[in-house]
């Protein structure tokens, strides 16, 4: 579904060039749940932006559902957006003007999708949500963990192949977060790839399989000494 | 088209959107009355005066010591004699006033004696057999007076005249089915003959308050022998300068018992138009102004919104992007979005648009202001709006989809 194979990002000033990722390689299949982990800096979201073809990337090589993506242009990294990646933000990124109704239907009409489908569709994915008697609400009337909900139910009504989450409940309290997890688990068990970075160790913890990211690059925390320790005590605090 | 949710957005944004619509239809009203003004204006500019205006020069003479009829019925006479016979002049006779000069005499004219019957007016010119020639008039019908027929008129004698020569806007008004020559109509009691019909001839106003009668000139057969006197001199081709600067020396060299203004004393036709058009031509240029300091203003105000929207909504422009909204979607958001407040606005301007010029005509006199400059003034508006919303737009249709992922 999203394989990245030797992929480098590479940030230049006049006087520096930082490696954001560097010799990069991961390989995410249909229906899983991953987990992207590592410590604040590490290239965790440089990585989701590039797997959400929000940014490009330097080097390498990037497969995104078959469809190698360095080579496309503007239009098409936006249709590809629209039409097989959902974004789940920590920030929620609801547009304050619109009502919960009118968010939903954003990407809906970016795709040029009929009037009454798109209905169809964003009332199906709010009631997915729980959220479709706030549909006329906006997101300054709802709480955090409302408007994550509606960010989902965003993400979900155009049916993506791929759901990209950026530390999904950073933003939220914890019964509120227990809720979204709970929400994204099921959305997995119904069969949606989802790739979620975090840097909470009990949230990675519940994901299928954890990637960990150190400077730009995947690591097996297992065979590297320098965050063996660290990373175990807090999976083992977690799982106990 | 994604009209709801723009208009859904505008709705959150009231003040800066009424500010802009309102900004534009006051724009509106004001442009269309200012350009209607404008081409009313400038139409008076380009009206012809009627009279052949090159190689003509005008004299204003004022009589020093209150001479009494006689002696000006003599120092006129005189005086015709010395122009006639100064090199470079063509023809000359003396007059009340002339087209455009501002000054002059109106009359009631009618089919009758009584004066409760007289519907129109025309404006009166004192003239001899001369002056059709020295205007450059074109006689269409009858003929011009002869030097025979040319009375005096002073300061208590009564204005009937036997012959009178009408201008054909006159003629054809008073007689719309038949020819004026050898017909009767009243200026007094006495009824006076048509005995010939010019053509076009102006009457020395120009404000659009006379403009329902501005060829409705009479020429009646008098001298006029009263304070001052107008004396209107065609020069020969090329001749006009020379004549200029010499005549006012000539006029005090034959008798000195009068005053010709240093100042306005002797003057062009040329620089009588320019005289007469100074207040219309300074209102087409005043008018000129407003309109362009509004455009500006409401131009830089359309800009100063939009880009401070597109400030304000960088994170939502990336928030779009990143679900799949295209540069070219952005783009169209905002012209959208600004096309739709420009039509708020062109609505309500062009009714205020009409209430001001209903006020107008009421307060000044202005004609009805014809639709078309309401839609040209609509489409003015609307380009503006556009290509003023244009940059920002550009602007915001570059914001990165990976501005979503950056905190604010």
């Amino acid at each position: 579904m999203l394989k990245m194979t030797h992929l480098s990002k590479v940030y230049r000033t006049e006087v520096v060039e930082t490696y954001a990722l560097r010799d990069f390689n991961i390989n995410v299949k249909e229906g899983e749940f991953v987990a992207v982990t590592g410590p604040s800096g590490s290239g965790k979201t440089t990585f989701l932006t590039i797997a959400g073809l929000l940014e490009t990337f330097t080097g390498g090589e990037y497969h995104l559902d078959g469809v190698e993506v360095s080579n496309l242009d503007d239009n098409a990294r936006s249709k590809i957006r629209n039409e097989k990646i959902g974004f789940i933000f920590q920030a929620f990124n609801l547009i304050p003007d619109l009502n919960v109704f009118d968010n939903v239907e954003v990407p809906l009409r970016y795709r040029g999708m009929k009037g009454p489908e798109r209905k169809e569709r964003i009332m199906s994915a709010l009631e997915r949500v729980g959220l479709a008697s706030r549909a006329k609400h906006y997101p300054a009337e709802l709480s955090g963990g409302q408007q994550q909900r509606v960010a989902i139910a965003r993400a979900l009504a155009g049916t993506p192949r791929l759901l990209l989450a950026d530390e999904p409940t950073g933003n939220l309290d914890t019964q509120m977060a227990r809720g979204v997890l709970e929400l994204l688990e099921e959305i997995h068990r119904e069969g949606a790839t989802i790739v979620m970075v975090t840097h909470d160790p009990e949230l990675a913890a519940r994901a299928q399989r954890n990637v960990h990211i150190i400077d730009g690059q995947v690591v097996d925390l297992a065979e590297d000494p320098r965050f063996h320790t660290a990373y175990t005590a807090a999976a083992g605090q977690v799982r106990s | 088209m994604q009209i709801r949710p723009i208009l859904a957005t505008l709705r959150y944004h009231k003040a800066g959107t009424l500010l802009i619509a309102l900004q534009i239809a006051l724009t509106l009203a004001i442009v269309c009355n200012a350009l209607f003004i404008i081409h009313q204006r400038l139409g008076q500019l380009s009206r012809p005066s009627g009279v052949d205006e090159s190689d003509l020069l005008l004299v204003h003479n004022q009589w020093a010591g209150k001479p009494d009829a006689d002696e000006v019925a003599s120092m006129m006479a005189s005086d015709l004699a010395t122009l006639r016979n100064l090199p470079g002049v063509a023809n000359v006779y003396a007059t009340n006033t002339y087209p455009l000069s501002g000054e002059g005499t109106v009359f009631g004219i009618g089919h009758s004696p009584d004066k409760k019957t007289y519907t129109d007016s025309t404006a009166i010119y004192f003239v001899d057999d001369n002056a059709l020639a020295t205007l450059g008039l074109r006689l269409i019908a009858g003929r011009n007076f002869r030097p025979d027929e040319i009375g005096a008129s002073s300061k208590h004698s009564k204005i009937e005249p036997d012959e009178i020569i009408i201008t054909q806007a006159l003629a054809h008004h008073l007689f719309p089915d038949a020819s004026a020559v050898g017909k009767a109509v009243y200026l007094s009691r006495k009824p006076s003959i048509i005995i010939g019909v010019v053509g076009r001839m102006r009457t020395p106003w120009v404000d659009s308050s006379m403009a329902k009668w501005d060829e409705y000139s009479t020429l009646l057969p008098y001298r006029r022998l009263e304070g001052y006197t107008e004396y209107v001199i065609r020069t020969q081709p090329g001749q006009l300068d020379d004549v200029a600067r010499r005549v006012k020396a000539t006029l005090y060299a034959a008798n000195r018992m009068r005053v010709i203004s240093p100042k306005n004393g002797v003057r062009t036709f040329a620089d009588v138009g320019a005289q007469a058009y100074n207040s219309d031509r300074g209102m087409a240029i005043l008018m000129g102004a407003i309109s362009l300091i509004m455009l500006t203003i409401t131009g830089a105000g359309i800009v100063g919104l939009t880009s401070f929207w597109v400030g304000q909504r960088r994170k939502q422009i990336g928030v779009r992007r990143a679900l799949g909204a295209t540069q070219r979607d952005i783009l169209s958001y905002f012209l959208t979005e600004n096309l739709l407040i420009g039509v708020a606005g062109v609505i309500v301007g062009g009714v205020l648009a009409i209430g001001l010029n209903l006020w107008l005509m009421n307060q000044f006199e202005m004609e009805k202001l014809a639709m078309g400059y309401v839609v040209a003034g609509v489409a003015i508006l609307l380009v503006l709006g556009q290509g003023a919303v244009l940059a920002p737009a550009l602007r915001a249709s570059k914001v990165p989809p990976v501005e979503a992922t950056r905190s604010v």
